[in-house]
């Protein structure tokens, strides 16, 4: 799972419970498995996409992620609805870092409940430096995004 | 050219608002104006009850249990889309139609089960079906509309659920998958009703209700043969036409091995005279819903003739 590396997590899948239909990723459990049919639509916990040769994590494989150890900050309220609404986070909104804070590496985002809001790329300090108002965290994928899919 | 015409006039005459409020009348319900409360569902595997009331009152969203529903709660008012927080965005709640929460609730023991939910989507039961499964068990949900199907996917992705599979398929060839179901909820494609559609006596006649009504029948009698020996099947629509409810029960209890279950939930009891036909008795066992704080609803709730559960 490179994706995982990305964010700094330690993370595996069972590969004999992971099913790839038209480059959708689905994780199934036995009981799943053992009813679904090759022609699914949907199945399990939706993974992530591969899109010309990239991938595209889904929110379930997020949270999934952000349950361990993994590259994560935590934004306050108001930073945390911004984030959702497709803007980036600045240094300000966040009140706890985990793991990484290097530089064009990839974070979670994650509220003050700890809940799992998207990804992004870090881009500027995340330490006592980033308080000055500058980006911190570029914006890659939020929830926010399940509102702009059914436009 | 004669017979077309004559055609015409008939369809005219069995359409428009002063019919089917005539209808309506005949049934013992009186029209009136009514405006359904807006109404969200707890995800119980996502969240707990208390602690998404402080959450959305602390955005500004008033809510109050709904008292006929153990997870449903009236929106009371709210500063906020409840359609677009963070904690819908983050699958803790489902905005859903109040009398649509009841059909799931009315199976009785669900998790482990395997649960066909026959037409499915945008997907509101079937994730309140895998909430009270508690991602348990299987639901394996079927639709024919590929757009509707993406918006199921969605609701599956957004809400965290994990036991079910989906098919873009015809209710009426489900036995192709070869599985038996120890439950299985039939939403019906039908004709809605007009307050939930605020155009809905311009556009609907007879017609489309008796179309409605015989595609029902075709998918009610493929998902009895699916359904397991002591299964359970909980039919419902959001219809106010009886062809479509109570006509459809009293053709199912005759024609299919199934019998109709008494069941305690909100709404009045099913018509057993329609038009000046008797149905069989136990159509009153059905529950009725006119719309009022509500849209307009039906369901019922049947199980195999010889089974002793
Ligand atoms: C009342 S809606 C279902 C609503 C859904 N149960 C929910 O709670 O979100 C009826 C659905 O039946 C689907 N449908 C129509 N004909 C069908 C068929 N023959 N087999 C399966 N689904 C069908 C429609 O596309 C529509 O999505």
């Amino acid at each position: 799972m490179k994706f995982a590396v990305q964010v700094g997590a330690r993370f595996s899948l069972n590969a004999d419970l992971t099913v790839n239909r038209a480059g959708r990723y689905f994780l199934l459990n036995k009981a799943l498995l053992e009813v679904a049919r090759k022609n699914f639509y949907y199945a399990g916990t939706y993974l992530g996409k591969v899109k010309n040769g990239k991938f595209f994590p889904s929110f379930n494989l997020l949270a999934m992620l952000a349950e361990g150890e993994a590259n994560k900050i935590v934004v306050e309220n108001k930073a945390a609805w911004l984030f959702i609404c497709g803007r980036d986070v600045f240094g300000k909104g966040i009140v706890a870092v985990h793991g990484s804070r290097r530089k064009r590496d990839h974070t979670l985002v994650l509220n003050e409940f700890g809940e799992c809001l998207g990804f992004g790329r870090i881009v500027g300090s995340l330490g006592e430096a980033a308080k000055k108002g500058e980006v911190a965290v570029k914006n890659i994928s939020d929830i926010g995004d399940f509102l702009r899919r059914e436009i | 050219m004669k017979g077309f015409y004559w055609r015409l006039v008939i369809v005219r005459l069995m359409s428009g608002k002063e019919f089917f409020v005539d209808r309506y009348e005949r049934l013992g319900w009186k029209l009136k104006d009514v405006k359904p409360r807006q109404a969200i569902r707890l995800n119980i595997t996502n969240i707990e009850g208390k602690s998404l009331e402080e959450r959305l009152e602390a955005i500004g969203v008033e809510v109050e249990k709904v008292p006929f529903l153990e997870t449903g709660y009236w929106v009371l008012g709210s500063k906020v889309s409840v359609g677009a927080t963070a904690e819908y965005l983050l699958g803790l709640y489902s905005v859903q139609e109040a009398a649509a929460q009841i059909p799931a609730t009315l199976f009785t023991d669900l998790k482990g089960k395997t649960v066909l939910d026959a037409c499915a989507a945008p997907g509101g039961k079937t994730v309140q079906l895998a909430d009270l499964m508690g991602n348990t068990g299987v639901v394996v949900a079927l639709d024919v509309r590929k757009r509707r199907l993406a918006a199921l996917a969605n609701h599956l992705e957004r809400c965290h659920v994990s036991n079910a599979v989906v098919y873009e398929l015809d209710a009426r060839q489900v036995s192709r998958l070869k599985l038996k179901f120890d439950r299985v909820l039939l939403d019906a494609p039908c004709s809605g009703n007009f307050a939930a559609d605020r155009n809905w006596f311009k556009r609907r006649t007879l017609k489309d209700v008796e179309r409605n009504a015989r595609l029902q029948r075709e998918i009610l009698a493929e998902a009895a043969a699916c359904l397991s020996d002591d299964g359970e099947l909980v039919y419902s629509t959001c219809s106010l036409e009886p062809e479509e409810n109570e006509v459809n029960m009293d053709w199912a209890v005759k024609h299919l091995d199934l019998r109709i279950e008494e069941v305690d939930c909100y709404g009045d009891k099913g018509l057993t005279e329609v038009f000046g036909s008797r149905l069989d008795a136990s159509v009153e066992w059905c529950r009725r819903i006119w719309p009022g704080e509500t849209q307009g609803f039906f369901a019922c709730k049947l199980k195999k003739r010889e089974s002793k559960l």
